[in-house]
């Protein structure tokens, strides 16, 4: 077997960094869990540092670390913004696992906090393309109708883009919106909007922090081309009862959670509702009485600490969207849409010894559409989603002071639901079926994080991944001309392979310090993608699906290189960061124009598959700490795409090619009660395709005026060769602490959402003028200068 | 199904139109190739229906309103005849289309003595005096026969909702049909845009069993409905479907959709219609 070069770097590096650690002298390992001492919930990112030296570690995303210091070693501190520090004294600490509780700050610092990082990470860690964000500071931005945002909140960082006003779809380093791993507590969030893409599902009364990857995406993480949006959410007060909630514009928010043995368990549950329904009932004309819409979730968390050694956890979210429609002509014609994700995660978190820790986690995962349509005499009901069973064991290793070496696999079974049709027309049954297809999906991988020395630093890895699409299934053989059946099939048996893609991703970063504070970084990301979302709109749409790689559909892949100058200026205060990123894409999938996307037996004859490619530069700086702090990014990018059946074979820009991207995120605490922020964002105007033609047709005559009827269609030449204006807005929160109280605190978050009114496109359209005998084209845009209110409260 | 999602399409847009704003905007888009466009009916049933109309593509912001008619052309249907697996056209049977009416409605091509025959497949041949040629083929299938058709009134029987039921026998072959309703006034020479309300289908989910139709959108009592269901063949049928979504293109999850032309030579298709018509009057005898 011929290895391509950068399996063969893997390799070596490997087997080099596991030789050299031997020659080091002997050490002891100091390993444990920080948590708040306040709530009990862990901290995820607490810096743990030998006091005499420079070396430490940071906790894990369970809180969990593990340091190896020398055996002379006589004090450890811990620390973790927005909290005070604590020394730990070895000698006297007996060793068998730490419970380090960390006592928050007053709240006016605590709450300027931007995030939970090690205040030097951005120089010292390999990791490159990477923002976190905690759910504190969520809460705090500027928002639409009174709704923290999870997936809004992160376009405000550099290099993520959004889909728009309407939409939670976001786009990164040129990736499409099904390319981004969007995770809560390890469960695949298919698809993570409500309200037609308005909001996100993500209560944000129960999310901890969020982190994004962009780029470098370590080993432990694949499955999509672009990046991993990780939701963390809160496990629960196990020290105390404690309710909080939220009261928007349109939704209100209630949380409960406590301890279920103090110390030892805790339960979260926190539910969200609309009201748009309620709200609007008032204005609704009788005719269209019975007409609704709402969406609500609900998130529960139990967390068991069983030992020293063991913590357990269960988390779970449901969410629906529910629209009921009953025709205002006719009473007896009535229709039904719902959707929404269900999950349920079971986590073991296991130390094996202080320097081998594992999670071991089985999670359910369910996406579903449903429809019920009922008209008198007849009516009928289509059914389509996605379930997934998911086993996956991460195992970290702290081999060493210089080494951290994680591995682990992770098997997931895929059952897709393409549609069920079922019902009746007057006698007339319908009962039709798409085929369900099956996948296995499987990944082995292994990361090392090398200290190399004082200056070099690496995180490399190997993933293995491997997708089988499985029987039964029939696969029927189409005409492509006609788009019918042949009459040809071919029957796959219960386990047959029908498609089987094994694909390696070699991951490298590096990290050569400069000095103190500057260094430069590069990364290498090969990933691949199983998984695609049937859409014909740049927004994630309900009736959208999710299909597999299957004989005709490829896997999606992708390279990305990256290189970047990080630097952290007045004591780490300020960071900044300069990164180039080149990421050619192969086996894109669009659809055809117009093509059939719902309930369409030969979905893959609609596709066609062709190269992307995405290059950019990308400018941050950040002030992390202080009554004032934010942040402001710039990025210069270029996103194309390569069909052979569009635009004549040629590259065109990619809908979401944005040349120019500028995000400001600016916070001030003005006083022990109000706190600021402010948010200016500009981007260049998406790309689009116009018609350059029109033409008559289906043509007619009034036989009563004489005049001609026709219908004007549209003829298109270049793809996306027009470009919107500009999208740029500002908007400005205040957040009011009203009452601060052992035992209440409520407070009030005010925002105006695009201040100076700024008419941003949402799409264009045209409109035969007979008067003028012209065409005129109007744009339409969604939401001009918008305050809104929110209160929020915890007792 | 398509219904499922105009539903879902028009109760989404009006999400959209209580939070959403418009205005006017200028934008400028570069001058287009011309391409001449093709609409070409025959039907075994009505004369109304057999007809070429010739035009052309305009630039988008051209300030014209009108068919850009083209007129001058030789227009040319062959009937022919399926013998095995051939199919010949003989020019004894060849029928001439001219634009009798150009002065008052140019670009339209007629032929008073055509007259199209189910199962028979035809051939259309244009011929512009500047040398571009168009040329397609077509078939008129069997036609299909209605069944039962009722009606309905809700809530009471004067000045309020119809609503109607229709079927008919979808046979084990695969089968595509246009539909077309028109209420009110009966045409002499309409053309198909004449109609109201356009259905482009097949029968993918519903086949060999009785196919329904009813109305959601209902008529007024007294409305009098002409109903033209027609089975065309599989490339008439997906040159429609894709003009369903050409015509109908628009908004923000829009894509750009180019229809699937069935002629050379121009856009457009030549459409044999085996036709059906029916009319009913809504009221109570």
């Amino acid at each position: 077997m011929h290895l391509k070069p950068q399996y063969i770097i893997v390799i070596l590096l490997f087997i080099y960094g596991g030789l050299t650690h031997e020659i080091y002298g002997q050490n002891i390992s100091i390993y444990g869990y920080v948590q708040d001492s306040i709530n009990g919930e862990t901290l995820i990112g607490a810096t743990v540092k030998n006091k005499e030296s420079t070396v430490g570690t940071v906790t894990n995303n369970y809180g969990y670390f593990s340091l190896s210091v020398p055996s002379n070693t006589l004090q450890i501190i811990c620390s973790y913004v927005g909290y005070q520090s604590k020394t730990i004294d070895i000698k006297k600490s007996k060793l068998k696992g730490l419970q380090i509780a960390l006592v928050p700050q007053n709240r006016e610092v605590k709450e300027v906090v931007i995030n939970s990082e090690r205040l030097d990470k951005n120089v010292r860690s390999t990791e490159m393309s990477r923002i976190e964000m905690s759910g504190e500071k969520l809460k705090s931005l500027p928002v639409i109708f009174g709704e923290p945002d999870v997936l809004k909140a992160i376009t405000l960082m550099p290099g993520i883009k959004s889909g728009g006003e309407a939409s939670t779809g976001f786009y990164v380093r040129g990736g499409g919106p099904d390319q981004n791993l969007i995770l809560m507590d390890e469960a695949v969030v298919y698809n993570p909007s409500h309200l037609f893409g308005f909001l996100s599902v993500f209560n944000s009364d129960a999310v901890k922090g969020i982190e994004v990857i962009k780029g470098g995406m370590p080993a432990n993480y694949g499955g999509r081309l672009s990046s991993i949006l990780n939701v963390s959410m809160r496990e629960g007060n196990n020290q105390n009862f404690k309710y909080s909630g939220g009261i928007g514009l349109i939704s209100s928010r209630l949380t409960a959670e406590g301890p279920i043995e103090k110390g030892k368990s805790s339960f979260l549950i926190s539910g969200r509702r609309t009201y748009i329904d309620v709200l609007a009932k008032p204005f609704i004309p009788e005719d269209l009485s019975g007409n609704s819409y709402y969406f609500y979730d609900l998130n529960l968390k139990l967390n068991f600490i069983l030992g020293q050694k063991d913590r357990l956890f269960v988390s779970g979210y449901f969410g629906r969207d529910i629209l009921d429609f009953k025709s205002p002509t006719n009473r007896a014609v009535n229709f039904n849409l719902g959707w929404g994700n269900s999950t349920a995660t079971l986590r073991w978190n296991h130390v094996f010894n202080p320097k081998l820790f594992s999670n071991t986690s089985v999670v359910f995962n369910r996406y579903e559409l449903f429809n019920d349509f009922k008209f008198g005499s007849g009516g009928f009901s289509v059914r389509s989603g996605l379930v997934d069973w998911n086993l996956k064991s991460d195992f970290t290793w702290f081999a060493h002071e210089k080494h951290m070496v994680k591995y682990g696999f992770n098997y997931t079974f895929h059952t897709f639901t393409p549609g069920i049709l079922s019902g009746n027309v007057g006698r007339t049954s319908i009962n039709e079926e798409i085929n369900k297809q099956f996948a296995h999906e499987y990944a082995l991988y292994f990361l090392d994080e090398w200290n190399v020395n004082q200056r070099w630093s690496l995180n490399y890895g190997l993933r293995a991944v491997a997708f089988q699409l499985v029987g039964p299934y029939t696969q029927q053989n189409f005409d492509n001309n006609t788009g019918l059946p042949d009459g040809g099939s071919k029957q796959y048996t219960a386990g047959q392979t029908i498609a089987f893609y094994p694909r390696l991703e070699p991951r490298f970063n590096a990290n050569y310090l400069i000095n103190e504070v500057s260094s430069i970084k590069a990364s290498y990301t090969q990933t691949y993608q199983f998984l695609h979302l049937a859409t014909t709109s740049g927004a994630q749409f309900p009736l959208d699906l999710w299909v597999p790689s299957s004989r005709l559909i490829k896997p999606q892949m992708a390279r990305q290189y990256a290189i970047g100058y990080f630097r952290n200026l007045k004591q780490n205060t300020y960071e900044t960061s300069a990164e180039i990123y080149y990421k050619p894409m192969r086996n894109q999938i669009e659809f055809k124009p117009g093509a059939n996307l719902f309930f369409n037996q030969n979905l893959e004859n609609e596709m066609i598959f062709g190269e992307g490619l995405s290059y950019g530069l990308e400018l941050f700086l950040r002030k992390k700490e202080g009554k004032f702090n934010g942040w402001v990014g710039y990025t210069w990018s270029r996103t194309t795409r390569q069909f052979d059946e569009l635009n004549n074979g040629k590259a065109y820009f990619y809908r979401y090619d944005r040349t120019h991207d500028f995000s400001l995120l600016l916070s001030y605490q003005i006083s022990k009660k109000w706190a600021s922020n402010f948010v200016f964002v500009y981007g260049t105007g998406n790309a689009t395709t116009l018609p350059d033609s029109r033409y008559a047709y289906r043509f007619g005559i009034d036989p009563q005026t004489g005049e001609p009827l026709f219908v004007f269609v549209d003829r298109y030449s270049d793809v996306n060769s027009y470009r919107m204006p500009a999208y740029h807005r500002a908007d400005v929160s205040f957040t009011y602490l009203s009452k601060q109280t052992k035992k209440f605190e409520s407070s009030w978050n005010f925002s105006i959402y695009n201040i100076y009114n700024r008419a941003n496109p949402y799409f264009i359209y045209f409109l035969p003028d007979v008067q003028t005998q012209t065409v005129k084209a109007y744009m339409v845009y969604l939401f001009p200068i918008l305050p809104s209110v929110q209160w929020n409260f915890k007792f | 199904m398509t219904r499922q999602i105009i539903n879902i399409g028009v109760l989404w847009l009006l999400l959209i139109s209580l939070v959403s704003c418009e205005k006017k905007i200028k934008i400028n888009v570069p001058m287009s190739k011309e391409e001449l466009v093709v609409e070409a009916s025959i039907n075994q049933l009505s004369i109304n229906f057999n007809y070429v109309i010739l035009s052309k593509t305009l630039d988008y912001f051209n300030p014209s309103l009108n068919l850009a008619a083209v007129s001058g052309a030789e227009v040319y249907i062959t009937e022919g005849d399926i013998i095995g697996v051939d199919t010949i056209f003989d020019i004894v049977n060849r029928f001439q289309f001219i634009d009798y009416v150009d002065t008052i409605f140019p670009g339209i091509y007629l032929s008073p003595d055509f007259r199209g025959t189910a199962n028979k497949p035809y051939k259309l041949e244009v011929f512009l005096k500047d040398g571009r040629s168009i040329t397609g083929t077509t078939f008129i299938p069997k036609p299909k026969t209605i069944d039962s058709l009722n009606f309905w009134f809700e809530p009471t029987e004067k000045d309020t909702n119809v609503f109607f039921y229709m079927n008919w026998m979808d046979g084990p072959e695969q089968d595509n049909y246009r539909l077309t309703l028109r209420n009110g006034f009966i045409p002499i020479l309409t053309g198909w845009g004449y109609g109201s309300r356009f259905y482009t289908f097949d029968d993918s989910q519903i086949n060999n069993q009785p196919r329904p139709f009813f109305n959601f959108s209902p008529y007024k009592y007294n409305d009098t409905l002409h109903i033209y269901l027609a089975t065309i063949g599989r490339k008439e049928f997906l040159f429609w479907d894709s003009f369903r979504s050409a015509a109908g293109n628009g908004g923000p999850f829009a894509t750009p959709v180019s229809v699937k032309s069935n002629v050379t030579g121009a856009i457009g298709s030549f459409t044999g219609y085996g036709l059906t018509q029916r009319s009913v009057i809504f009221r109570k005898e």
